[in-house]
């Protein structure tokens, strides 16, 4: 998003504000520029009032994790306790590398099968491939609810829920088409000359599309690998039901069922979630362009 | 390098429609062949049945002899450059070059000298560790045509390689690409809408319209003997004045009458064009370039049957020239002009066409907007055609 | 497919020129696709078409896990005929009336932002933090912010269990939800009006439209896709995601208070064991899901 930096007074109120009455803002004449300093200064305000909500369950996290279930309890008072005894409560470490393991392996079945797809979808259509990629893109819209019993039988009769299988499968097939949606977007956008190219180059489809469009399609690959990422991560439902061993629980489900047992002290849930929550943080944080971008794709843009 | 022969090459897509009918052309080992016709003429179509890119209906395709209808892109040996250029973003200039020569496991020293010389030839030899982004239109024009040049490949070809660029380095490239094909001695095919592009860079240009050939010839011939009223209003810019006439025998002499206007036609042209005689008493389309036109006072000997009565409607001066667009007075309306013949032929497709006669005149011509003025027409380079089926009359004139 | 068909004696010419088992390009390019996304479409065929299919099977069944009995379509009527069914629908119902505020909050948002605050991109970034935390984290604070005697009911000076009492609960589930839409919304918004080009409202100014006719007549319309695109990612979370954040905060309580559809049927079918009602309760998730899709389309064409 390449803007260029707000400048001071001079600057016209970009148009389009429905709180603006003061009429059209096209380059304000200096002797507005006092009331429209104020009103920038009401604007600031309040977005700091809503960065504030936005916020707090950090603040809430973070001051809570410092607290033993007593001051929390009192609101006085302060202990590292929750932070020493998180270790030993909940088994924080195997289920953060139960949600790394599993988040990998459906993040990579769903990049192997969505760039394939997306590829053959823009690039090599056959017959009755849009009907087949309509279908694929409308499988986006069935919740795992409407289909969770059979898909419950059918992975457990498969004994696939006594490990980490199971989840992700479901992971990667739940994944897949939002996956294959966005891959496909991405390669449209190139130019089927630069396939045409590759083809009198002397490439077969296949090569071409690991040495051709698979080498541009990075962007489009972060942006399913870090939606993938904090979707898997943060997914309750599957991790509960498809993973039938305690141990093999991802951090967010061992997380979950602990809050709701209800009988764990709140300070050390928090500090729970503050860990669970910051790989999510960071991935986000770094790739904030990337979700951005996978979020509006769809749009066309 | 190769010929390259189409024999009755025909494409017709799944839907119905004909791209490409019973198109015969044969290119010489080392020739520059332009393809050159209004879009869906079908002249991309024909390309890329060369690249391997599009399959051929009927007919047969023979590159280097060897029959090339059923053969993979990459079984031609063919270097195609794109309107687009389609450069691979992610790899620098010499990786572009190199990557078709890598697939073929050629020796890294001899790709290295390859693609060297090839950026050597289009002054491309500091740009080479740099990404297509990074790069003007014309550099990136460079390197599509280096990535052809290194696979030192069978034929060239290229399809609107300059339509991207600005006017003037459309110019300079048009020189350049032409330098280069004749340096290499590569069979070229090359594709463009631009009739300019066409009759400065093509040893022969063929003129394509609606999926049919209608005239293959070296670009003067073209020029001078268009072979139909389509190639004569295609060809030049400005276009040929056209207008339809009727030829009238007079006391030994033939006339062209059209509205108040008549134009005798000169023995000259009528030796060179014996067919016309049969014409006589029939309607025909009548041609004459804009260059064919003087004013009066530059021609003060010319005979009234060589004068037209015009009535300057618009006056460009382009410093070296004037271009006088006239029309010849109230008569105007009456007058079929080429435009509408072309027009039938398209089933009206395409855009209505200027109803006004243009001359070419010196740069000093006492013209005026808006007033009378006398012109001379050169009876010697008349062009004659059956208003029916649009042919030229006596085409055979050496 | 006609393009294949060759005549015969040019068809021979050309396995002279060449090696006969070579395929043509246009084949190779379909088969290529085709086998490339033969992965794809296996994996949703599996793991979802097909329980989908079986879904309406077991829907008609009655289902403890261990016997199974077949009912029929009346397994249906049955549902219908079930209270605590309607209440479920009736939640579901009222949890969409709050996806208008889900929209309308972070498109005012998006719209102050633009207007260039000091410091917007640190802005944008704080409110979309939330969005990496995962519902169940929500929902754990959620939970303690609206207890009894919470930082809630501290701010406003009152003394209620809000998720306790079953006329407050859903609306603070309602709220919670709104609240974890902001994040997501609002940078949806602001990517729209970053491609807003300017110059129309400034033709728009030109003309004398005051700043609110250029809004809703230019800024709003050019969001029109993204306010789709937020519309159906709001729906999708309100039918799907929404489930860890009533499974932490309320276990669908209290009664069936905040049960909503999709957490009815994890409730039926794993706490009850009722499989064949569970799997009827998921086709009408399925049926509602498809119904807001449909007006969703509909309303875009009739535009």
């Amino acid at each position: 998003m390449a803007r260029s930096a707000p400048t001071e007074w001079t600057a016209p109120a970009p148009p389009g504000t429905p709180v603006n009455v003061a009429g059209p803002s096209v380059p304000l004449a200096p002797a507005r520029s006092r009331r429209s300093r104020a009103r920038r200064g009401v604007l600031f305000l309040l977005m700091v009032a809503v960065a504030a909500v936005m916020l707090y369950p950090f603040y809430f996290m973070i001051t809570t994790s410092f607290h033993t279930e007593a001051q929390y309890q009192t609101g006085h008072g302060s202990s590292i306790s929750s932070w020493t005894t998180l270790g030993q409560t909940v088994p924080i470490g195997q289920q953060l590398l139960n949600s790394t393991l599993i988040c990998a392996a459906s993040i990579a079945i769903i990049l192997v099968v969505s760039i394939s797809a997306g590829f053959a979808f823009s690039k090599l259509q056959f017959r009755g491939s849009q009907g087949v990629f309509l279908a694929l893109v409308g499988a986006m819209m069935v919740p795992l609810q409407s289909i969770l019993i059979p898909e419950y039988v059918n992975v457990s009769r498969l004994g696939l829920t006594n490990n980490y299988t199971g989840a992700i499968l479901v992971y990667a097939a739940l994944g897949t088409p939002f996956a294959t949606f966005l891959m496909t977007t991405y390669f449209r956008g190139l130019p089927d000359e630069l396939i045409e190219a590759a083809v009198v180059d002397g490439l077969s489809y296949p090569a071409t599309l690991w040495r051709v469009a698979l080498p541009l399609a990075l962007p489009a690959i972060a942006t399913v690998t870090v939606l993938q990422f904090v979707q898997i991560w943060d997914d309750l439902l599957v991790g509960l039901l498809f993973l039938q061993n305690p141990a093999e629980r991802p951090i967010t489900v061992g997380l979950a069922v602990l809050a709701s047992g209800r009988t764990t002290s709140v300070p050390i849930l928090m500090a729970g979630s503050l860990v669970s929550a910051l790989p999510a943080m960071v991935v986000y944080l770094g790739f904030q362009r990337y979700l951005v971008r996978g979020l509006t794709l769809g749009v066309g843009k | 390098m190769a010929e390259i022969t189409f024999d009755r090459v025909t494409k017709v897509y799944p839907d119905g429609t004909s791209a490409v009918s019973e198109l015969s052309l044969d290119i010489a080992d080392g020739e520059f062949v332009v393809l050159v016709g209004p879009s869906g003429c079908g002249k991309t179509t024909a390309l890329r049945m060369v690249a391997g890119l599009e399959e051929i209906s009927r007919g047969e395709l023979r590159i280097g002899g060897r029959v090339a209808n059923h053969m993979l892109p990459r079984g031609r040996d063919i270097a195609m450059v794109f309107q687009n250029y389609a450069l691979y973003p992610q790899k620098s200039v010499y990786n572009n070059m190199a990557f078709a020569l890598k697939i073929r496991n050629v020796p890294k020293d001899e790709i290295d000298r390859r693609v060297r010389e090839a950026a050597r030839i289009l002054g491309l030899t500091q740009y080479l560790e740099r990404k297509p982004k990074a790069l003007s239109g014309g550099q990136r024009q460079r390197v599509a045509m280096g990535r052809a040049i290194v696979r030192e490949p069978q034929a060239f070809l290229m399809d609107e390689p300059l339509s991207n660029l600005d006017a003037k380095l459309r110019v300079d490239m048009r020189a350049e690409i032409a330098r280069i094909q004749r340096m290499l001695g590569a069979t070229t095919i090359y594709v463009t809408h631009d009739q300019v592009e066409a009759m400065t860079m093509g040893d022969r240009v063929a003129v394509m319209r609606g999926g049919i050939l209608q005239q293959v010839d070296a670009p003067e011939r073209l020029y001078e003997q268009p072979a139909n009223l389509f190639v004569a209003s295609f060809i030049g810019s400005p276009a040929m004045n056209l207008v339809e006439a009727s030829l009238e025998a007079e006391s030994g002499r033939l006339h062209c009458r059209f509205g108040d206007s008549s134009l005798a036609v000169s023995d000259i042209c009528r030796q060179a064009r014996p067919e016309i005689e049969a014409y006589a008493g029939r309607r025909v389309v009548v041609g004459f370039r804009s260059e064919d036109i003087t004013d009066a006072t530059s021609a003060p000997e010319a005979g009234a049957d060589r004068r037209l009565k015009a009535v300057i409607e618009v006056r460009e001066a382009l410093g070296s020239e004037i271009l006088a667009h006239f029309s010849l007075g109230e008569e105007r309306a009456g007058l079929a002009l080429a435009g509408d013949v072309i027009e039938e032929q398209d089933g009206g497709a395409s855009s209505p066409r200027s109803r006004r006669f243009v001359a070419r005149l010196g740069p000093r011509a006492p013209v005026r907007e808006g007033e009378r003025a006398e012109l001379v027409v050169d009876t010697d380079r008349l062009h004659f055609f059956d208003p029916e089926s649009g042919l030229a009359l006596g085409r055979s004139r050496t | 497919m006609a393009a294949l068909v060759t005549p015969v004696a040019m068809s021979r010419s050309v396995e002279r020129s060449q090696r006969p088992r070579r395929m043509r390009l246009s084949t190779q390019r379909r088969l290529t696709g085709l086998v490339l996304s033969i992965p794809a479409l296996a994996l949703v065929v599996a793991f979802v078409v097909i329980p989908i299919v079986q879904a309406v099977y077991y829907s008609m069944t009655q289902w403890n896990g261990v016997t199974s009995t077949w009912i029929g379509p009346s397994a249906y009527t049955q549902t219908f005929h079930n209270p605590a069914f309607w209440q479920v629908l009736t939640n579901n119902g009222l949890l969409l009336l709050a996806v208008p505020f889900a929209l309308a909050i972070p498109l005012g948002i998006a719209v102050l932002l633009h207007e260039r605050v000091r410091g917007w991109k640190f802005f944008r970034s704080v409110y979309f933090l939330p969005t990496a935390i995962s519902w169940v984290v929500i929902g754990m604070v959620a939970e303690r912010f609206f207890a009894y005697d919470g930082p809630l009911d501290k701010i406003i000076g009152s003394h209620t269990d809000f998720l306790g009492s079953s006329s407050t609960a859903l609306l603070a589930l309602a709220i919670t939800f709104v609240w974890s839409m902001i994040g997501t919304n609002t940078v949806i918004f602001l990517t729209g009006l970053a491609t807003l080009d300017t110059t129309v409202q400034e033709a728009a100014f030109v003309d004398g439209a005051t700043a609110w006719q250029s809004f809703s007549n230019v800024t709003l319309p050019h969001l029109k896709r993204f306010v789709q695109l937020a519309f159906i990612m709001t729906v999708i979370s309100a039918f799907s995601a929404l489930f860890s954040l009533i499974f932490v905060m309320t276990g669908g309580g209290p009664g069936y208070s905040t049960t909503t559809m999709e957490f009815f049927v994890y409730q039926t079918g794993f706490s009850q064991s009722e499989f064949g009602t569970a799997a009827l309760y998921g086709i009408v998730l399925f049926v509602m899901m498809a119904v807001v899709g449909i007006v969703q389309l509909k309303l875009i064409r009739s535009e």
